[in-house]
């Protein structure tokens, strides 16, 4: 394959260039730049506000101690002040809060029936690749999704247990077996190969059509649910015929994977599971099976015990109503320091893998969230976000953007679409890209 | 479904009784300002709800309108709000109106939406089409949960690309298994290639009864001939007679006919009973999670699902299945919250090792109240006893927890047994359950707030509102000053008016249970105090204790009950209910009601229900109305 790398574009420089070269770069974009990636991760129950905020703005910042763990890779780091998410405002204290993080949009009040919210960012940035990459994302968590709804404020704990949203009205579900996640990923990295692939095309094609009748004799409202069916049996039948037919230009696995490195599916605990996550994100992206992932640490309202950190001894959700007692605020910082450190692990590790003249960090977007700043009163301005990695030398990192108070993290949200090369003209409630954001 | 109702007080008629005027003059004095027609903010208008037809017409406006007073967001906040007592007086009020409305226009079917299988109902079905007993569906990831809280509720069984990849993955995966495994394998060859039988047509034979099953209906040779011709494929690329007809048995696992719960839809404007195969679905899926047995099938083959007689017969025979156990447990620990036993309701394994320590108590806590449950359908016993009971499910090692001689079988303490409590024992009832305390109880102390919520939503269908934002904090400890109670701690907290109208209601139940601690064991001190098990309803009632509060829950038995037949309905249904249902509700309480509250007689009465046995009209839409 014919790769133009940096260096060939440089050389080339001075040379007079005619049309066709500059189709032929137009045509190999997608495939010879260093791929971007975007992962976003969700901390549930919001920070120990004063233990979070950084002092300082600009790239004159001092890191706070809940954010020290990132000190050593401050130039890749930028951390923000002051943003707010107004479509998360009101209804109740955490399911609103939490189903909008990467969507900005007001989930409806249901118990179910009517499930109602927005597209999700990691969704908006897999629809734009999803051609390019075995798997479009990566939905990932530890917990399984919530159970029960909640007949107090009248939600579903199906929406205080997903971020990403393929539409308004699909969740998607989460893996939470690392070892699932690695099957997973190295089955489609390895799709089209052998002679089952062009068997299991035919058997899809067969079950298509028995949906596109079913689809045919269906109410209206049960046609969502058929076409949700068609709409994944139909992913998975264009990855396999993809794979499998000579025509398109194949991909190609920047890292091989091998099933007996697969991580086991039943980590000791919390702490290993979580790593084991995150691991599984690295192994995505580095191989390239996939450039977009989300990853919760918890669901909404999660009471894990955190037991295993020294100095704690209650679940989350219980020292995030610290009701300013000094030692639920204690332990509640603790908490929100070992997120982070868990984040900087990831970090350091998409740091430490080599691609072109970077690394895969440099390519990447890694967005830290909560949707809550003070747990305790339940509060949705002044958000603890953070973002880790350049995509590629457009965010410019280094610094602590303290904006004004309640601007929208949907303007951060249309910063990085721009930054990813999926660039809108509005993201939810977005007013305009976030200043300070881009570079250049 | 539910609106208010939402104390205690409510079935004590302690609000004012209002009238449709008074209503009206709630709706002017706290409302007017911002929703009269001009203002209409937030896009509600006021004269929406201003003709008593607007109930019958609008009955989801004025819902999700009493929930909002309700919940205390309507007014907002710096308006000023209505007291607690005139809130409670009208959502009290809208409630019991729409419920009228509702049955004015007598029992209705109401929706049926497609739905896919559930995890749970995938693994079932599998196993019992293959005779293969392997959970394959623990790959999939967990269901959430809608409608009336059930992991089986048609709105919230959406689908994501890993589902498509796992059905792949299992439908390979039962296929491989089905080629080696004896019984599965012979399930599925019910004919072979013989001299006198062409491969083709022994695999036109396995095709026809292997889809027959897996779709759960009667198939057509139009259903047959895509799955055939996958067979003529792979037979055509050298593939032998076995391994061909299972490649086209694979896809038919993939199959949305096999995936999804498909009732074929009704054409015609006006409710049709259901046909037989999809009531035989429906009640299997109810009572067994899974596909119908042949037993089932057969009869609905004969036509003769549809009648009463024959139903009231089958019910018996289904409860008393062990496939029935998963109904229980599946219901009770979803109705009851115990499934978060295994998720977020850990108790702290320092102050409570003898709990962290031990899967099997785990184990035996948390599937006590289903098998319960399971007793009381087995025998035929009274509901009621989910309230107060002489018997439990006892083993040896919840008697050693709970601190009681039970008359187990000696030779068989590890297994369940249906037991006679002692007098005294305090354990009669969902109450008196390990695993129901825990799930009300902090990990590291019990909490009367959370067991007196649990009492109002989880037993009686009463939730109490949300707190409002930003609540006062329970009091910061002095340094110096002894500790409060929790008791203490919260009677300053009912101090403040904020908060009084609530928890005067909610914390009294929660008192009660103070004897229990955080694991549910029996203790009579707290703290080196003697625990205060004393509460007082706002009418004055004054009770002291579990057994005292068991009594006042009796008293409210219809609460109770209608509760349990809301969620029962709901599970039944696989869907939310609506104000049209409270109406079959009603009834069915009623039946209930007249055969003793009967475990049975409440299963019976939900399949005999019009919404269970039937099929609503088609709805047609506004732009086919103009066509």
């Amino acid at each position: 394959m014919n790769r133009l790398s940096r260096r060939t574009l440089l050389k080339g420089a001075g040379v007079a260039l005619g049309l066709p070269w500059l189709e032929s770069i137009a045509a190999t974009t997608a495939g010879a730049a260093n791929p971007k990636r975007f992962a976003a991760f969700y901390m549930p129950n919001g920070v120990n506000v004063p233990m979070w905020t950084c002092e300082g703005t600009g790239r004159d910042f001092k890191f706070s101690p809940t954010l020290s763990p990132l000190a050593d890779l401050k130039d890749q780091i930028t951390v923000f002040s002051n943003l707010y998410n107004l479509n998360s405002k009101g209804g109740d204290g955490h399911y609103v809060k939490e189903a909008a993080i990467l969507t900005c949009q007001t989930i409806k009040k249901t118990q179910g029936a009517d499930l109602a919210n927005g597209v999700s960012l990691d969704q908006v940035i897999a629809q734009k690749v999803a051609r390019e990459t075995p798997l479009p994302s990566l939905e990932l968590g530890v917990t399984p999704v919530a159970i029960g709804v909640d007949a107090v404020v009248g939600y579903t704990r199906v929406y205080g247990s997903h971020i990403a949203w393929a539409n308004a009205n699909t969740p998607l579900a989460r893996e939470i077996n690392p070892r699932s996640v690695y099957e997973r990923l190295f089955r489609a990295a390895n799709a089209g190969k052998g002679s089952g692939s062009k068997q299991e095309a035919l058997l899809l094609d067969r079950v298509l059509s028995d949906a596109k009748r079913l689809r045919a004799q269906v109410s209206a409202s049960d046609k969502i649910r058929v076409d949700e069916y068609l709409s994944v049996v139909r992913s998975l039948e264009e990855r396999v015929t993809r794979a499998s037919s000579g025509t398109q230009q194949p991909w190609k696995p920047k890292m091989a994977l091998d099933l007996k490195t697969a991580p086991t599916d039943q980590p000791t605990g919390h702490a290993e599971h979580v790593r084991l996550m995150m691991d599984m994100i690295a192994v995505g992206f580095q191989s390239d099976t996939t450039r977009v992932a989300t990853f919760m640490f918890g669901n909404a309202v999660s009471n894990v015990s955190f037991r295993f950190l020294e100095g704690v001894s209650a679940g989350h959700h219980d020292v995030s109503h610290h009701q300013k007692e000094e030692d639920k605020l204690r332990q509640y910082q603790l908490i929100n320091k070992w997120h982070i450190e868990q984040y900087a692990y990831l970090i350091r590790k998409l740091k430490a893998m080599p691609e072109g003249e970077s690394n895969v960090l440099d390519n990447s977007m890694l967005l830290f969230t909560s949707a809550l700043s003070d747990g305790n009163s339940h509060n949705w301005h002044k958000l603890p976000i953070v973002l880790a990695g350049r995509a590629g030398g457009r965010i410019d990192s280094g610094q602590h953007i303290v904006s004004p108070d309640d601007t929208p993290l949907s303007n951060l949200y249309l910063g990085m679409l721009e930054a990813y090369g999926a660039s809108q003209e509005r993201f939810a409630d977005s007013t305009g890209i976030l200043p300070g954001l881009l570079k250049g | 479904m539910r609106i208010a109702l939402f104390f205690l007080t409510s079935a004590l008629s302690l609000a004012a009784v209002e009238t449709f005027d008074s209503v009206q003059a709630f709706l002017g004095t706290h409302c007017a300002k911002c929703h009269q027609d001009k203002g209409g903010a937030g896009g509600f208008k006021l004269s929406r709800v201003t003709s008593l037809e607007s109930l019958k017409t609008d009955g989801e406006k004025w819902k999700s309108l009493a929930l909002r007073v309700k919940n205390g967001e309507m007014p907002p906040k710096g308006a000023p709000a209505p007291p607690l007592d005139d809130r409670v007086a009208f959502t009290q009020w809208v409630d019991h109106e729409l419920r009228n409305q509702a049955c004015s226009s007598g029992i209705v079917a109401g929706p049926s939406p497609i739905r896919r299988l559930n995890r749970d109902e995938y693994s079932a079905t599998l196993r019992d089409l293959l005779d293969m007993h392997l959970n394959i569906g623990s790959a999939l990831p967990a269901d959430g949960a809608g409608g009336e809280g059930f992991d089986n509720a048609a709105e919230t069984l959406f689908l994501s690309p890993i589902h498509a990849e796992k059905y792949m993955d299992a439908a390979k995966f039962a296929m491989d298994f089905a080629a080696k495994e004896f019984k599965s394998h012979n399930m599925i060859f019910v004919a072979t290639p013989k001299p006198n039988v062409t491969p083709t047509q022994a695999a036109d034979k396995v095709l026809r009864r292997f889809l027959t099953r897996a779709f759960r209906r009667p198939v057509t040779d139009t259903d047959v001939a895509p799955y055939f011709a996958l067979f003529q494929n792979a037979q055509k690329q050298g593939d032998a007679f076995e391994p061909s007809v299972l490649f086209a048995l694979r896809a038919a696992l993939v199959s949305p006919m096999f995936l999804f719960r498909y009732e074929p839809p009704n054409p015609t404007p006006n409710p049709r009973p259901l046909d037989n195969f999809s009531l035989a679905s429906r009640i299997s899926y109810f009572l067994w999670g899974s596909m119908p047995d042949e037993f089932l099938t057969d009869i609905a083959a004969a036509g003769k699902l549809q009648d009463d007689e024959v139903l009231k017969q089958i019910i018996p025979r289904m409860v008393k299945n062990d496939r029935a156990l998963g109904f229980s447990q599946r219901f009770m620990d979803q109705w009851l919250r115990t499934r978060e036993l295994t998720t977020d309701k850990i108790p702290d394994d320092k102050l409570f090792p003898g709990y962290a320590g031990s899967e099997d108590l785990r184990s035996d806590i948390r599937l006590q109240p289903a098998l319960f449950f399971r007793e009381l359908l087995v025998r035929n016993l009274s509901v009621l006893n989910l309230i107060d009971s002489t018997h439990t499910i006892g083993t040896g090692l919840l008697e050693k927890h709970l601190d009681l001689k039970l008359p187990l079988n000696a030779g068989a303490k590890s297994q369940p047994q249906w037991v006679e409590l002692p007098k005294g024992s305090n354990r009669g009832g969902l109450l008196g359950m390990p695993a129901v305390l825990i799930v009300s109880s902090y990990p590291y102390r019990t909490s009367p707030v959370l067991r007196g919520a649990w009492i109002l939503d989880s037993m009686l269908g009463t939730p109490p509102p949300p707190p409002p934002p930003n609540v006062p904090p329970l009091g910061e400890e002095k340094a110096g000053a002894p500790a409060a109670s929790v008791r203490e701690r919260l009677t300053r907290h009912r101090a403040d008016p904020n908060c009084a109208g609530c928890h005067s209601r909610i914390d009294p139940m929660g008192f009660a249970l103070e004897n229990y601690d955080a694991v549910g064991k029996w203790r009579d001190q707290d703290g080196g105090k003697p625990v205060d098990n004393t509460g007082e309803l706002l009418d004055g009632t004054k009770f002291q204790g579990p057994e005292e509060l068991r009594k006042i829950l009796l008293d409210r038995k219809d609460l109770f009950l209608r509760n349990l037949t809301n969620k029962m309905l709901g599970f039944a249904l696989g869907r939310g209910l609506t104000l049209k249902d409270s109406c079959t509700v009603d009834s069915i309480v009623a039946r209930v009601k007249e055969k003793d509250y009967k475990a049975q007689a409440l299963v019976e009465a939900i399949v005999l229900s019009v919404p269970f046995r039937n099929q609503a009209g088609m709805v047609v839409s506004k732009e086919q109305v103009k066509k």
